[in-house]
């Protein structure tokens, strides 16, 4: 167990320098400084090389391949960069392959990008000397980008004034579109067609029940009934509900197709300014739709009354025949 | 002729070019309180310690019942080393343990040893009879006195009923008083256990009580040999100076 | 007088060269012990106990502070890159990748380290450790290979803990100043940690934990005579762990780079 000094010392030598040696060469290893790797000599002119440094990275298709060996200013436009690229990926790039200075990230160091060639030319050997390409360095990017902001700005302004009088209801298409009226008119027609219908089923309903009476007894009314006068009277009725039912159906279909298509486009805008004349069209629409229903609603109390009150009946005989009769027309 | 427990012979040992053990030679018989006297620094306990195999000899043989201890293993070591006591200069009680964890210490792996069919505890409290100390059984050894911790040092050496003790300067750093009752222990100990001793000191006072035989140790050798009256009446300068106060 | 200088140093370079070589040994002494019997599983485990026990109210204090303090002196420079929502990222990566484990360790080896060397030291000092071996205890065994065991162990969950108690320091910032919810900082924290932050670093603190307890126990258990060597073998003990861990994070750091 017991060791001499200078043993000692000789093994705490060993156990320095094996510790050195470890961290160098796991340094290289970290590093990836192709220390033992052989390497090809690749030139490349450039006219500006944007801060490029010595050491910086070279890259073929990405991939990191060297570092920049040397850059030396042969005259005011021309600067020669010579890199030192690894002989193994070296090996895939053609003759017409282009280098260009970019950086790493937005504020990283540059690195030369090696873009690969079109055609299949043969590959490069040491000291040969490669294309360049230019590309726009960040400032000149900036300023572009800066010109096209001014120019999105003021786009953007007038953008604004046109939506601000549209929203004023300037014009024919803010008219279209801030119309609150039609809306409301739009949402009482619907009310009423909804009552008519209503009315429509129950009135129908009480006259199935009535007839069915009338036929199984022979009542006053049945008598009633009998009477061609009064059944004309009733067949003209009874038609000319079938035919409001018609049109009020129709009617709704429209609607439905209406309304479902206004629904099917993103904005009521968007379809409005597809079809001008719809509008107009809904317009009349309603009118008419709101005229049928009243008068259709006349109807309906007069037949209320045609049964229950036999009086009532008699007197607007005459006017309700010659209703119907301009129906009918 | 009484037996030879423990024998030196041409032991050396230098620390670099300091020469401390120049060919010693010492024989301990069945039975008897050995005193080796040396000045300070002159290689007594170096020499203990060796005896031991706490230190290396350069060269030399050292016999423990016959056991050469130069060739001994690890293992057989430990063995032979339960059958010595060793009482240290400075009591070398374990701070961080209790009075009783002291004495436990020994027998933790050498409790076999020991075929008296005695539970742990009761050697305890045996050993600390022995030195009158069984009241400070739980107690630390920074909370003893002096005299107290080298008493219960000597409890710790005796557990194992050693055949053999070497005491290390049983008496330095005590006043004289206390210096005394630990001679008087280490005698009545000598008489229950029938245990040969090996003591080592400059204190004639310590040397004139308890010595059947001495050794004085000078330069390395054992420079003269004989009972506490031979020597201290000798007319050689070196062994005067020993003696003269 | 130039010639005595280069006398020196040259001397000096040689005591050098010969404590690590001394060290080796001893290393190597240890690497032996710690496989063969017999254990001192009892002496290991208070050993254990100890140090994780001694060490546990320092090194959550220190971790405290430190995202604390780490959060606070970086809150203006991130504020100013607009990144603040990177806190919690950046430090849970920051301290539990380095700065964690490394304050951490230097902590323990003035801590642990210093006690090692001065008890060794004062045992050596004393006989205590002469006394263990002739009463049939491998004093290797049980004060060496225990200790650097118990380092070894417990040093690694020092640090894990330190980790956690400097993220919560630093999460308190956040909510005090920043309106980070302690929900929103520790999912942020669990987003951004990965198993190759967190591996790395666990393994090398068992190697720090491991230069804690053996240089101390080496300095301690070569202890020159008197107090005087008491005190320096618990004063080189600090020194030489604090280097040593410097450069075995310098190795670790390389090796998790190839790595990880």
């Amino acid at each position: 167990m017991k060791q001499s000094a200078p043993h000692k010392a000789r093994v705490g030598l060993f156990v320095v320098l094996g510790t050195i040696i470890l961290v160098a060469a796991l340094y290289f290893i970290g590093n990836r400084q192709h220390l033992f790797s052989k390497n090809m000599e690749v030139y490349a002119v450039f006219q500006n090389v944007n801060g490029l440094q010595l050491g910086n990275n070279v890259r073929y298709s990405g991939i990191n391949v060297g570092t920049v060996a040397t850059i030396e200013m042969m005259d005011e436009a021309t600067i020669v960069v010579q890199m030192m690229v690894e002989e193994k990926t070296g090996a895939f790039i053609k003759k017409d392959a282009t280098a260009t200075i970019g950086s790493d990230g937005l504020v990283g160091s540059m690195v030369i990008n090696i873009l690969p060639g079109k055609k299949n030319l043969l590959t490069i050997k040491s000291g040969d000397t490669i294309d360049t390409y230019s590309k726009i360095g960040a400032d000149d990017m900036l300023s572009t980008l800066n010109v096209t902001n001014e120019n999105a700005a003021l786009l953007t302004a007038d953008l604004l004034k046109i939506t601000n009088k549209i929203l004023q209801g300037d014009g024919a298409l803010g008219a279209l579109i801030t119309d609150s009226l039609l809306t409301q008119d739009l949402r009482a027609t619907l009310q009423n067609l909804k009552q008519t219908t209503d009315d429509a089923g129950g009135l129908i309903s009480t006259l199935h029940y009535k007839f069915s009476k009338v036929d199984m007894e022979k009542s006053a009314v049945g008598i009633l009934l009998n009477d061609t006068l009064v059944g004309h009277q009733v067949g003209g009725l009874i038609t000319n509900l079938e035919q409001s039912g018609v049109d009020i159906s129709e009617t709704t279909q429209q609607l439905n197709l209406m309304i479902s298509e206004l629904q099917d486009k993103e904005s009521a805008f968007n379809y409005l300014t597809k079809n001008e004349t719809l509008p107009k069209t809904i317009d009349s629409t309603m009118v008419e739709i709101k005229e049928a229903s009243r008068k259709l609603n006349e109807n309906m109390e007069a037949l209320k009354h045609n049964f229950l009150f036999r009086g009532y009946f008699r007197k607007q005989e005459r006017a309700a025949r010659k209703e119907a009769k301009s129906r009918k027309e | 002729m009484k037996q030879v427990v423990l024998e030196l012979k041409d032991l050396r040992k230098s620390f670099g070019d300091n020469h401390v053990l120049n060919g010693f030679n010492l024989k301990l018989y069945e039975g008897e309180n050995l005193v080796v006297m040396g000045k300070s620094g002159s290689g007594k306990s170096v020499m203990i310690k060796c005896l031991v195999g706490l230190m290396g000899a350069d060269s030399g043989s050292i016999k423990i019942k016959n056991d050469d201890i130069v060739s001994l293993g690890q293992r057989e070591l430990d063995i032979l080393r339960t059958e010595i006591g060793f009482l240290f200069q400075g009591s070398a009680l374990y701070d961080s343990m209790t009075v009783r964890e002291n004495l436990e210490f020994p027998l933790r792996r050498n409790k076999d040893k020991i075929n008296t069919g005695q539970t742990t505890e009761e050697l305890v409290v045996e050993a600390l009879e022995n030195v009158g100390l069984v009241s400070a059984i739980d107690l630390m050894p920074a909370e003893l006195s002096g005299g107290m911790q080298r008493r219960v040092a000597l409890a710790r050496a005796l557990i194992l009923k050693p055949k053999i003790i070497l005491y290390d300067e049983p008496t330095t750093g005590l006043d004289p008083i206390t210096s005394k009752e630990i001679i008087q222990l280490m005698r009545t100990i000598q008489k229950t256990y029938k245990t040969s001793s090996l003591i080592i000191t400059h204190d004639v006072d310590c040397a004139r009580v308890i010595s059947n035989r001495m050794i004085l140790l000078v330069d390395g050798i054992n420079y003269a040999e004989g009972t506490f009256e031979e020597l201290s009446t000798s007319e050689d300068p070196k062994i005067k100076a020993f003696f003269k106060n | 007088m130039i010639l005595e200088k280069t006398n020196s140093i040259a001397v000096k370079t040689k005591r050098f060269f010969e404590e690590i070589g001394d060290m080796t040994y001893f290393a190597i002494r240890f690497f032996k012990e710690v496989v063969t019997s017999p254990f001192e599983w009892k002496e290991l485990i208070r050993q254990c106990f100890q140090m994780g026990n001694r060490s546990f109210l320092l090194v959550g204090v220190t971790g405290f502070i430190l995202g604390l303090v780490f959060t606070l002196q970086s809150r203006p420079t991130l504020l100013e890159l607009g990144a603040v929502s990177w806190m919690p990222s950046m430090v849970s990566i920051s301290i539990v990748r380095e700065i964690g484990p490394v304050i951490i360790s230097l902590i323990c080896a003035g801590r642990i380290g210093s006690s090692i060397g001065a008890e060794l030291g004062s045992m050596k000092v004393t006989e205590q450790i002469d006394a263990m071996e002739v009463s049939g205890t491998n004093p290797f065994k049980y004060l060496v290979v225990t200790r650097i065991l118990a380092t070894t162990l417990m040093l690694p969950l020092l640090i894990i803990m330190g980790d956690a108690v400097a993220l919560f320091g630093s999460a308190i910032v956040e909510n005090l100043k920043g309106d980070v919810s302690y929900v929103l900082y520790f999912n942020k924290v669990f987003d951004a940690l990965k198993f190759s932050d967190v591996i790395p670093a666990t393994v090398k603190s068992f190697f720090f934990g491991f230069a804690i307890g053996l240089v101390g126990c080496y300095k301690g258990y070569n202890c020159s005579k008197g107090t005087v060597g008491v005190g320096e073998a618990s004063n080189a003990a600090v020194v030489y762990t604090s280097m040593l861990l410097f450069v075995i994070d310098f190795i670790a750091v390389f090796l998790t780079d190839i790595f990880f």
